[in-house]
């Protein structure tokens, strides 16, 4: 493959690897709660 | 970084006979307004939740972002009481969120077995948990093509852990119904079991990052790992120190044998550190913010607490 193929092939695969960073996403449980609504004990 | 919040039930009141109490319903109320304010995106129903009925629950979040959800609630002629699950795309993740109520108990079974159910109100019934839960995973997966699934377990702990070990599909299983409190979130066969935390004293913070497909690893392991690892280092250069000053053959022999066991103690936990590493396309690492005294009081919120709890009431 001639080096002017390759630097286009490497410029189109560029985004795709750039894009592949890890999607985050924190997520917040809570449960058990039983009724409380203000600090106790 | 972006943020859901759900809550895996028993919820609203103290306990089964908490309906005799006059600020119960206004309490339970509070909460589900608070809930749905704060931006929770669901809700498991528990069989705590149900203390004043299916309607209570239903009139107070119609029309709400707050989805109250149950994969295997029914009423007397099997239909469902609320959605099985819910569907919402946050950072870029699409996210299935289901949630399960305690099955009823056999009547074949005697009564205060650990078969995993629960005593619900009458005319409602809750129906096996684990082929409720695999029908809506399967729909989530293949119909809704979700990259994430959550299971709020409002179930006793027994059953819990049955669903986490056998439910494929599932990412996590978030479980109430005990008051079980903080603690590790446990790999068990297929999915993640996770606990939330319990009234009120602390939300779970679950972070997690998503790359490819496969199980998620956890993070804790691998920082854990690494600390042993220095630790099991650090008794390692003592032994080669003892080594060097030690003429007695016997006492060498020892020393040599304890370095090995140190040894292979540390490469075995540099392979755990390595496989549940950052590297790893799926991650999680789970902990608790405590909400204790040192958490301001939102004044707003404070107020109408205090209509509900005045200071020095017995809720206090």
């Amino acid at each position: 493959m001639s080096p002017r193929r390759l630097v286009a092939l490497a410029l189109l695969l560029l985004p795709l690897v750039a894009g592949a960073a890890p999607k985050k996403l924190v997520l917040l449980f809570t449960g058990d709660n039983g009724g409380e609504i203000a600090p106790c004990g | 970084m972006p943020v859901l919040a759900l809550d895996a039930g028993n919820a609203l009141f103290k306990g089964l006979a908490d309906g005799q109490d006059p600020t119960a319903k206004l309490r339970a109320g509070l909460l589900l307004e608070q809930m749905g304010a704060q931006g929770y995106t669901a809700m498991a129903v528990g069989q705590r939740d149900l203390v004043l009925g299916v309607d209570f629950l239903k009139k107070k979040t119609k029309g709400a972002k707050l989805k109250l959800l149950s994969a295997n609630l029914v009423d007397a002629k099997g239909q469902r009481l609320f959605p099985a699950s819910v569907v919402t795309t946050v950072g870029g993740l699409k996210v299935g969120i289901v949630g399960v109520s305690p099955a009823s108990p056999d009547p074949k079974v005697p009564a205060g077995g650990t078969d995993g159910s629960a005593l619900l109100p009458p005319g409602v019934q809750g129906q096996p948990v684990q082929p409720a839960v695999a029908a809506e995973v399967k729909r989530l997966r293949e119909k809704e093509q979700v990259d994430l699934v959550v299971v709020l377990a409002a179930v006793p702990y027994v059953e819990a852990v049955r669903l986490a070990q056998g439910a494929d599909g599932v990412d996590f299983v978030v479980q109430s119904h005990d008051g079980r409190g903080v603690g590790m979130a446990q790999r068990q066969g297929v999915s993640t079991l996770v606990p939330p935390g319990e009234r009120g004293r602390q939300v779970a913070k679950l972070e997690v990052s998503v790359e490819g497909t496969g199980p998620f690893a956890d993070l804790s392991e691998a920082n854990r790992a690494r600390e042993s690892q220095r630790l099991v280092e650090a008794n390692i250069a003592r032994v080669n120190e003892r080594l060097k000053a030690e003429k007695n053959e016997d006492t060498r022999r020892s020393l040599q044998e304890t370095l090995a066991s140190f040894e292979a103690r540390r490469d075995a936990l540099g392979r755990t550190a390595a496989a549940s590493g950052p590297t790893s396309g799926r991650t999680y690492l789970l902990t608790y913010v405590q909400l204790g005294a040192d958490v301001a009081s939102d004044a707003a919120v404070q107020q109408q607490v205090e209509r509900v709890e005045p200071p020095g009431s017995a809720g206090h």
